[in-house]
């Protein structure tokens, strides 16, 4: 990988410095900047991996160089002698070119100030920048920066003709529309791939946020409407990355681009083709506590604000064409084209952001809670889609009750607004976090939402009982202790052990665990049992890894390069992670990695910007290029 | 009083067998997995907490280690891998040293080069002294085993076989007491009349030969193979406490006394097979860790099983000379086997077990007694 991105910037150095050499000779006027280039070494002329004597020629024949020379350095280098030199030669900037070039920078300015010259350059190249064995191209490239005074950082990053402005960000939720929006209000283009029918991911589905308790939704939705209403951004939902090609600054990306089958111009969202789709099937953004039809939009608040379908479930898809077809006939706007196809999307990005979030954890894996067998023990994006006002239950906290699907003729346990309301509930924490036969690590936000939960059971329902099964009660943030603090005073029992199982006798949950605190065993009759199940690295993760090539932990989590300064970099030059893909982290550290991320891309958008602006000043300014002195490298 | 802390009781621990204490965060999952634990003996957390703490105090006075079976469902289910199964075993182990007033089951448990020495020594002593005895003392013809004159006679073998088991037993009591002392003598515990005493005490047969609560745990095979083994040695124990002359007289099968004999020699071999196989296939999880002393106590009884059984087989075979030999190779597995597990190290438990039961009733019939609530209310209180 570093190969190639090497051999991008060797040649793009290398026809930089030869155009301006062209340049140069074509108007050839005037004394300016002086250069001496000066290469120092401590042992045997040529390693296996450089020959110097090609590289001194090669910076012979740079722009603006008057003398090039190769010392053997032996002994301490005589500030006088060095300074009769320059003074002969007229020099008045210096290029080192050494292993650790910096350690003979006081002799030279030392040298310069003898020979008159104070305040004029000493420039580094530093043939170790990238490894301790240099190949004769890489030495050139860095000679070839310091002697245009670039430093190779920037210079090295592909030519600023060739650098890709437009980023491309991976994942729809907080992090990735903050990113994007970070991004596109800086004036430059982002290509937003979401992999479902909407933006907003996660955070979407919440009811509150902790430790404000402000409503998810009045905090995202203005963001998701600023995406939809960006011209820099263009949005690409049901939506994969199939293929990364390419490097840093010019990515090739292959999107698979799932049809939503209608028409995003035309539609209007007015809702008749569902009306008359015959399809009911669970839906996705209420996690399967609510239905959906065929064609659906996933919630009223969706951007982009149409519907799609779902060819798994369409009657007509899957008839080959046959059968049905309402939604087609009955929209007004000719929108639904029943018979679109899926296709692939070519983009071309400098650079990538990955927010691709998380997943819950599958609570039945932790069979001892009963998750999927006992209806009334919910995960906790179960529980915030029931108590969200846009939920199947308009907010309202209730059990689910029985009822029979005439459809099928069997009976199904649902969640119905004016269901039974639970008279205790159970909130277990660390459901498959902090346990080595799941996840060992911690999760992070269980604590806290699993506060917010008991707030919200305490609030809508005063006359409710409500356990906490806390392990440790990480409240780490700001404002997090005194929320601990509020829901402790707003009367929620707090058990100090994790629970060991849920079981039901004759209709009745029990919950039963150790309070470690008091040194007893507990079995509490509750009604309801919210499992705080920890947080995973999405679906496709692996696949995405591989695709970007970018590493991941031990967790699945991809790795940052360093975990104290360097959060938001994968290791692969270009690639960003933002948000949870990064590791489990609460929205406030989400956005705020996400505009780190943003920084980071836009930071080499406008530096390359800058790069090409600085190489095009060199290249018009006067240099001379003493074809005689340079014929001549090494002398000494 | 404040309890003083031994920062050194987990590093000591370790050395017995409880290896992954330290890795427990104490979130209890382990007590309400637990079949046994029950208000007020909640474990094994709370004798983790005790391990991390040093406090060895509570720690050498409480039941609990004893009120548990190890089935390992708290290891399997411990998020941390802490091993509380394992560790409750280690703990068994640490209080067996500690009710031991000798200080010969530390130095066993401690190390398991002094226990091999020890076992090989007394068995050495055992065969020397056996076989001075039936050369000098005996009958000194080594070509005779049964009957009138046999090298090793066995009204002589009955006597020693009574000695021993009389000073084993005096040892083992002196034990026992301590165990009294420390759990139930201690300022924790509840005043317990005599006659409380005497109503419980036939829970002491009753778990002794039922081990009824070894049930409560959810898998029921650990149970029936110490069961079975444990009937089996002891109905060999009392044939040869009892009937060694019918069990050495032959060549003809006494079929009264052998038919038990060969009942319990194949329930003896087959369950110690068992357990040996068990704890190479570490597939269960209280087989998953074993200290050397386990390996000791399996080895010593399988040795004296199949070496008893080959005695037998060659004495009825017509093999004199052979049997006798193998007899006394028999004894020097016997001799160490008895006189060191039995107050010192592993097969202790036989007392220890029956005698928590016992105790930790008595504690809660005292405590009833006194209609004292057992250490405040079992709900939780509403935070604030």
């Amino acid at each position: 990988m570093r190969q190639s991105v090497n051999q991008v910037r060797e040649s793009a150095v290398k026809s930089k410095a030869e155009t301006t050499i062209a340049e140069t000779e074509a108007t050839t006027t005037g004394a300016g900047v002086r250069i001496g280039v000066y290469f120092l070494q401590t042992g045997p002329e040529s390693s296996a991996a450089m020959d110097l004597r090609s590289v001194a020629e090669y910076a012979a024949g740079l722009p603006g160089v008057i003398t090039v020379r190769t010392l053997t350095v032996s002994s301490a280098l005589d500030p006088d002698a060095l300074a009769l030199e320059l003074r002969q030669g007229k020099l008045n900037t210096i290029v080192i070119a050494a292993a650790h070039p910096g350690f003979y920078k006081p002799v030279f300015s030392r040298a310069l100030v003898l020979a008159g010259c104070a305040g004029e350059q000493v420039r580094l190249a530093s043939l170790a920048e990238r490894g301790d064995a240099p190949t004769t191209a890489q030495a050139k490239a860095v000679v070839a920066c310091a002697v245009q005074g670039i430093p190779f950082t920037l210079a090295a990053e592909p030519g600023a003709g060739s650098f890709d402005s437009a980023t491309l960000v991976i994942g729809g939720g907080v992090a990735g529309i903050q990113a994007a929006l970070e991004i596109a209000e800086s004036g430059h283009k982002v290509y937003l791939v979401e992999r479902t029918g909407t933006i907003g991911g996660r955070m979407a589905m919440f009811d509150k946020t902790f430790p404000t308790l402000d409503c998810a939704a009045c905090i995202l939705t203005p963001k998701m409407v600023a995406v939809s209403q960006n011209p820099n951004i263009e949005l690409l939902v049901l939506s994969e990355v199939e293929e990364v090609s390419g490097s840093f600054g010019a990515f090739k990306v292959k999107v698979l681009k799932h049809a939503t089958r209608v028409d995003a111009s035309a539609c209007v969202a007015c809702g008749d083709c569902a009306q008359f789709c015959p399809v009911t099937t669970a839906s996705e953004f209420d996690v399967g506590i609510a239905t959906r039809k065929g064609i659906f939009i996933p919630f009223p608040q969706a951007v982009p604000n149409t519907y799609m379908i779902n060819p798994a479930y369409c009657t007509w898809v899957l008839s080959g064409g046959k059968k049905c077809g309402a939604c087609a006939k009955k929209c007004s706007k000719g929108a639904v084209h029943l018979d679109a196809q899926d296709e692939v999307v070519e983009l071309s990005v400098g650079n990538i952001i990955v927010a691709t979030g998380y997943d819950m954890l599958d609570a039945r894996r932790v069979e001892r809670y009963g998750y999927g067998t006992y209806p009334n023990v919910l995960n906790s994006l179960e529980f915030e889609r029931l108590t969200n006002a846009s939920g199947p239950t308009g907010g309202k906290i209730v059990m689910k009750t029985k009822r029979l699907n005439k459809k099928t003729k069997t009976e199904e346990w649902v969640f119905e607004p004016d269901g039974p309301k639970p008279k205790a509930v159970a909130i277990v924490h660390c459901v498959g976090s902090r346990d080595q036969n799941f996840n060992a690590y911690c999760s992070r936000v269980c604590c806290m939402y699993s506060l917010k939960f008991a707030h919200l059971v305490r609030e809508k329902l005063p006359e409710a009982k409500c356990y906490e099964y806390y392990i440790d009660m990480r409240a780490f943030g700001k404002g997090y202790e005194e929320f601990y603090e509020r829901i402790r005073e707003e009367g929620v029992f707090l058990v100090r052990g994790r629970s060991a199982s849920v079981i039901e006798r004759d209709g009745q949950l029990f919950i039963h665990g150790e309070d470690t605190i008091a040194e007893h065993l507990l079995t509490m009759p509750v009604d309801m049992v919210l499992l705080a199940a920890g947080l995973e690295p999405s679906h496709g993760s692996a696949e995405l890894a591989e695709i970007l090539h970018i590493p991941r932990d031990g967790d699945g989590w991809f790795r940052e390069q360093d975990y104290n300064s360097e959060p938001n970099s994968t290791g692969r030059e270009g690639i960003y992670v933002a948000g949870v893909c990064q590791g489990p982290k609460d929205i406030p550290d989400t956005v705020a990695q996400a505009s780190a991320a943003a920084a980071e891309a836009l930071r080499s958008i406008v530096g390359s910007a800058a790069a090409q602006n600085r190489s095009q000043d060199h290249a018009g300014a006067p240099l001379q290029a003493n074809a005689e002195n340079a014929a001549a490298p090494a002398r000494s | 009083m404040a309890v003083r802390a031994n920062p050194d009781l987990i590093d000591e621990l370790q050395q017995f067998g409880a290896r992954d204490a330290v890795k427990c965060y104490q979130c209890g999952n382990c007590s309400a997995a637990c079949a046994h634990s029950e208000d007020p003996y909640v474990f094994p957390r709370k004798s983790m907490h005790y391990l991390q703490m040093g406090l060895e105090k509570p720690l050498r006075s409480a039941l609990d280690p004893w009120l548990c079976y190890y089935c390992g469902k708290c290891s399997e289910q411990c998020p941390r891998g802490a091993e509380p199964g394992e560790t409750m075993m280690g703990i068994r182990r640490w209080l067996t040293a500690e009710y031991d007033f000798t200080g010969i089951s530390r130095l066993l448990y401690r190390s398991w080069r002094t226990e091999l020495i020890t076992v090989l020594t007394v068995a050495l002593l055992t065969g020397i002294g056996f076989l001075s005895f039936g050369f000098l003392g005996g009958g000194g013809n080594l070509s005779v085993y049964d009957g009138p004159g046999a090298f090793l006679p066995a009204h002589d073998i009955h006597i020693f076989d009574w000695t021993m088991g009389i000073i084993l037993a005096l040892l083992l009591s002196i034990n026992c007491v301590r165990m009294w002392q420390f759990t139930m003598r201690n300022e924790h515990s509840a005043p317990v009349s005599f006659s409380l005493y005497a109503r419980y005490l036939l829970l002491l047969p009753l778990h002794f030969f039922t081990q009824k609560r070894f049930r409560k745990c959810e898998n029921k095979t650990p149970w029936a193979n110490h069961l079975v083994l444990m009937l089996s040695y002891l109905t060999m124990l009392i044939l040869i406490m009892v009937f060694l002359k019918q069990m050495q007289s032959g060549p003809k099968v006494n079929w009264y006394v052998h038919v038990f004999g060969y009942a319990s020699a194949i329930g003896l071999v087959g369950t110690a097979s068992f357990a040996v196989w068990g704890r190479l296939k570490k597939d269960a999880a209280y087989h998953r860790h074993s200290h050397e002393s386990d390996w000791m106590f399996l080895g010593l009884l399988l040795f004296v099983a199949v070496t008893g059984i080959i005695q037998h087989v060659l004495h009825r075979a017509g093999f004199p000379m052979a049997a006798n030999i193998t007899y006394v190779v028999h004894l020097m597995g016997v001799v160490p086997m008895l006189g060191l597990e039995v107050p010192f190290s592993k097969w202790s438990h036989l007392a220890y077990r029956p005698l928590a039961v016992y105790f930790a009733q008595l504690q809660q019939a005292a405590q009833a007694e006194r209609a004292l609530p057992l250490g405040g209310s079992a709900k939780p209180q509403p935070a604030a």
